[in-house]
């Protein structure tokens, strides 16, 4: 019952917490991509712009209802849904501030601490994808129908490296320990020898790009090409429901940032953290919404100064450029797990 | 020195029917049902091998009309690239009275087609073997042929009439409306096995209400045929309308990311009807203007370029519009305009620069290099930016040719043909500048010429404020320019020459003249038709955004879907130009 409730109010707090920050991810990416095209960005709600994306919420949610006569309604409606949630419950896993201890009660700082996180978190993006490809193809319409196809080569294509990836970060765990792990609190708290930091650092920019076209962010961001498919899957979606849809994008976005920080980056982990303590649970916070934050300007700042990719030529450098250079990765990596572990 | 004439006359006695030079250009007029023999004479054994232009006057009300059975005249604007666009015009008289009809010259140059199409659409001349002749710019319902002389100007019935008894209003209250279902027809030769996209007229990568039919088989592109029309306002028939002096404005509406270059093609074509030029400080000032204005145009592309192709995150859109603002910021200092300058007139330009212009262009001019080249640094080199334009949209120089395509489109296939040197107006002769011409026919090659364009375009703006020379700015002949301000104020003489020539105009000599210049997308030409009175009897304007949309299926068969966005934007259209 105890941890029925304590769930319960994670759960929540995960939630709205997750909600206010994709409104002022909006408003961050807004005021940042305003920076690098030399303007102003958001300036007239509230000081500086900052209740922007509360105006932005309340729009979208009193606009009039449209579903068009030619979709196929019931999936049409489940869609934004299908993929908001899995972006919302990907979050659950990753350790957001180190255990502290209240009322003689230790409190850990993830709604769920399972021992296959990572694998959790692999499932559970790839059913994101399904909310956009139904959207795209229940709206019965040639450019939504268009930008679901692509989005379907596009997710599976990059799934692969992705795991490769994971693969090989779940091998390096075993490096300095009895046996490997897969949940992302041990991870964390794991003590990485200097030289396999750098050896793991050097698998983010490949990595980064994978997450880049998982999330469908610019330059990856084929799905919707607002200049070629208009808004690709999501054209017939309007008011709260193409919110959604942007929800779920930018919680991807967010969730995106966290894995990495928690892998390549330690996580909550940095200095005067003190685990166990009241201070010690704020500050790890802190360390992870800094790092996630720095690696969000990296995903605007990509935005402002690359063009975006021909859908064929994405396939090819996943296929033929990012997938063998994991593959070897991978391998390097068991090469060194068995001669350092 | 070749003769045209005496070759014509030489090879075709009995065809020639009038041949005489009015104003420097050669016009000949031959006998209809030989039209094919003589233009493919023109074309392989005098080289002129650019079709310009082509277009009908209806003689319905000059008196050389008579009730003769030649009611309508085809003319053919032919220039020579290899003789640096010599130009010779081709005048054929079409038997059938009201039902003119003549040889279609589609065989010979593929990009007649459209001009055809118009021809046929607003004057209902029947080209003979045209493969596709159907209506272009009108509605297909549209009664009649708005270009004829008989057809009044006004007067027809608009649609858009409501009453309270319509059953719309039924619905007041209740936005969202049922909406009438009027499937558009698919081209007959498209395959509708494939996918069929209509990609406009409201799609952000059209530039305007462009509609493009996409026939495509997976993301391939089969086919695309352009449907244009949607923004005819009957320019040409307005022009015949007014009086010389006031379709100035007109002008500014057309081409509107280039008003300056639209108003000095204008400008230029009355000046040679008239058979004036404009004083030396005029002609500088005309040519800093319209430099400065191709920079403007040329970053409009660049950004529309770069944001079809990068998205709208890119910031290079914003930092071309910078630069484009400081220019436009000049604009407004010389005429108070941004947009719809006006600013070039009948023989000369409306005000002199002001005395702040010369620091401010001053200062931009400076700041300008390192721009460009920040622009460079941005794309050049980027290999998504390479993989996107290399090889895509390629066009061949003898495509080019054939489709009448002209402008940075025909110098990025090769073909080092810039009006600007070959034909030079307003003292162009005088400026050291380059021709930047590449030879790979691709969109990468077509981004390089503008931006070097762009260079070169500085350069010339730089050399033209150097060298500005005094006097006036506007023609003393109150005949045709307005008198001095100050004059007003001393001689009555004076203030009758304003009076009557904002209320009559000037009247050319009864003649025809046509002049083109080299417009920041291509020939921009202007054909006058006088008949002595205060309004041109005939007005076409040839613009180069309609011929070079005409090439957008040779250059994207066979690419990818979003191909075609990045053709749409090589090409630079702009569809105020295309349209008219």
């Amino acid at each position: 019952m105890e941890i029925l409730i304590i769930s319960i109010i994670k759960s929540l707090a995960l939630i709205v917490i997750l909600l206010t920050g994709f409104a002022y991810l909006t408003y961050y990416e807004r005021k940042l991509l305003a920076r690098f095209h030399v303007r102003l960005g958001p300036n007239r709600a509230g000081p500086r712009g900052l209740l922007q994306p509360i105006a932005d919420a309340v729009k979208a949610i009193f606009k009039e209802e449209i579903v068009p006569d030619h979709v196929d309604k019931p999936v049409y409606l489940l869609a934004p849904a299908l993929a908001l949630i899995p972006a919302l419950v990907a979050f659950a896993v990753i350790p957001v501030a180190p255990a502290m201890t209240l009322f003689g009660r230790t409190i850990d700082f993830a709604v769920a601490d399972i021992n296959v996180a990572l694998l959790y978190v692999v499932a559970i993006t790839s059913v994101g994808t399904y909310g956009v490809i139904l959207g795209g193809w229940s709206s019965n319409n040639n450019y939504s129908l268009l930008g679901a196809l692509r989005t379907a080569s596009q997710m599976i294509s990059y799934e692969l490296p992705l795991g490769i990836l994971l693969a090989a970060i779940v091998l390096s765990t075993n490096i300095g320990r009895e046996m490997g792990t897969l949940s992302l609190h041990e991870i964390v708290l794991q003590d990485r020898p200097w030289w396999l930091w750098l050896w793991l650092w050097l698998a983010f920019p490949v990595f980064f790009i994978g997450v880049l076209a998982e999330s469908n962010r610019s330059p990856f961001d084929l799905p919707e090409t607002e200049n070629e498919l208009i808004a690709g899957f999501q054209i017939e979606y309007g008011g709260i429901k193409f919110a959604l849809f942007f929800m779920a994008e930018y919680i991807h976005m967010i969730t995106g940032s966290a894995l990495m920080a928690t892998l390549f980056f330690g996580g909550w982990r940095g200095p005067f953290v003190v685990p166990g303590t009241w201070h010690g649970a704020l500050i790890g916070f802190g360390w992870l919404f800094i790092k996630i934050l720095a690696l969000l300007f990296l995903f605007i700042w990509v935005r402002a100064s690359v063009p975006r990719v021909r859908y064929d030529q994405l396939l090819h450098f996943c296929w033929k450029f990012l997938t063998p250079l994991s593959i070897a990765y991978l391998v390097i990596t068991a090469v060194i797990v068995v001669f350092a572990g | 020195m070749l003769d045209p004439i005496v070759s014509l006359r030489e090879a075709f006695p009995d065809d020639v029917l009038d041949s005489k030079v009015y104003r420097q250009t050669p016009i000949v007029t031959v006998r209809a049902d030989k039209l094919l023999e003589v233009m493919r004479f023109l074309r392989d054994d005098l080289k002129y091998n650019l079709l310009s232009d082509l277009t009908v006057v209806d003689n319905l009300h000059l008196p050389e009309f008579n009730g003769s059975d030649a009611r309508f005249v085809g003319v053919y604007q032919l220039r020579s690239i290899e003789r640096d666009g010599e130009l010779l015009q081709i005048k054929a008289p079409m038997p059938g009275g009201d039902n003119p009809a003549i040889p279609s010259v589609t065989s010979l140059w593929p990009g007649a087609n459209w001009y055809e199409r118009e021809a046929y659409d607003l004057f209902g001349v029947n080209y003979t073997g045209h493969p596709d002749l159907r209506r272009l710019l009108m509605p297909h319902d549209w009664v009649g042929h708005p270009l004829r002389k008989d057809q009044p100007l006004g007067g027809e019935r608009v649609p858009f009439t409501l009453t309270w008894e319509d059953e719309e209003f039924a619905h007041l209250g209740r936005q969202i409306m049922r909406p009438l279902q009027t499937p558009e027809p698919v081209p007959s030769r498209m395959d509708t096995r494939h996918m069929v996209v209509n990609m406009g007229p409201q799609h952000p990568a059209t530039h305007g209400v462009l509609r493009l039919i996409v026939e495509l088989d997976g993301e391939t592109i089969v086919a695309v045929e352009p449907d244009i029309g949607y923004l005819h306002s009957g320019f040409e028939k307005q022009g015949e309308n007014v009086r010389y002096k006031d379709f100035t404005y007109y002008t500014d509406r057309m081409d509107y990311v280039s008003a300056m270059q639209n108003n000095l093609a204008y400008s230029l074509a009355v000046e040679k009807l008239l058979g004036v030029e404009a004083p030396p400080r005029a002609q500088a000032i005309r040519v800093i203007v319209a430099e400065l204005q191709r920079i403007a145009s040329h970053l409009v592309w660049l950004a529309t370029h770069a944001l079809d192709v990068g998205g709208t995150g890119l910031a290079l859109l914003m930092y071309a519009f910078r630069e484009r603002e400081a220019i436009l910021d000049l604009f407004e200092m010389v005429c108070g305009a941004r947009l719809t300058t006006s600013y070039i007139q009948v023989g000369g330009v409306q005000w002199d620069l002001p005395p702040a212009f010369e620091p401010r262009l001053r200062e931009l001019l400076a700041i300008l290099p390192e721009r460009f080249d920040e622009y460079e640094r941005m794309l050049t080199d980027n290999p998504i930016w390479r993989k996107r334009l290399e090889g895509v949209g390629y066009l061949s120089a003898e495509d080019a040719i054939a489709m009448n395509v002209t402008g940075p489109m025909l110098r990025g296939s090769g073909v080092k043909y810039d009006l600007r040197k070959a034909q030079p107006y307003c003292n162009y002769d005088q400026y050291d500048f380059e021709i930047p011409c590449y030879t790979e026919g691709d969109s990468y090659a077509r981004y390089f010429v503008r931006i070097e364009e762009m260079r070169q375009s500085r350069r010339i703006v730089e050399q033209a404020l150097d060298n500005l020379p005094d006097g006036d700015y506007r023609l003393d002949d109150p005949k045709i320019a307005p008198p001095k301000r100050d004059l007003l104020d001393q001689s009555m003489e004076a203030l009758i020459h304003h009076f009557k020539l904002f209320t009559e105009g000037f009247r050319p000599p009864a003649g025809e003249a046509y002049h083109g210049i080299e417009a920041s997308k291509g020939e921009m030409g202007v054909y006058l038709v006088s008949d002595g009175g205060p309004k041109p009897y005939r007005c076409r304007v040839r613009t180069p955004s309609f011929a070079n949309l005409q090439a957008i299926e040779i250059m994207s068969r066979g690419h990818l879907f979003s191909d075609l966005v990045t053709v749409i934007g090589s090409i630079d259209i702009v569809l105020g130009d295309v349209d008219r």
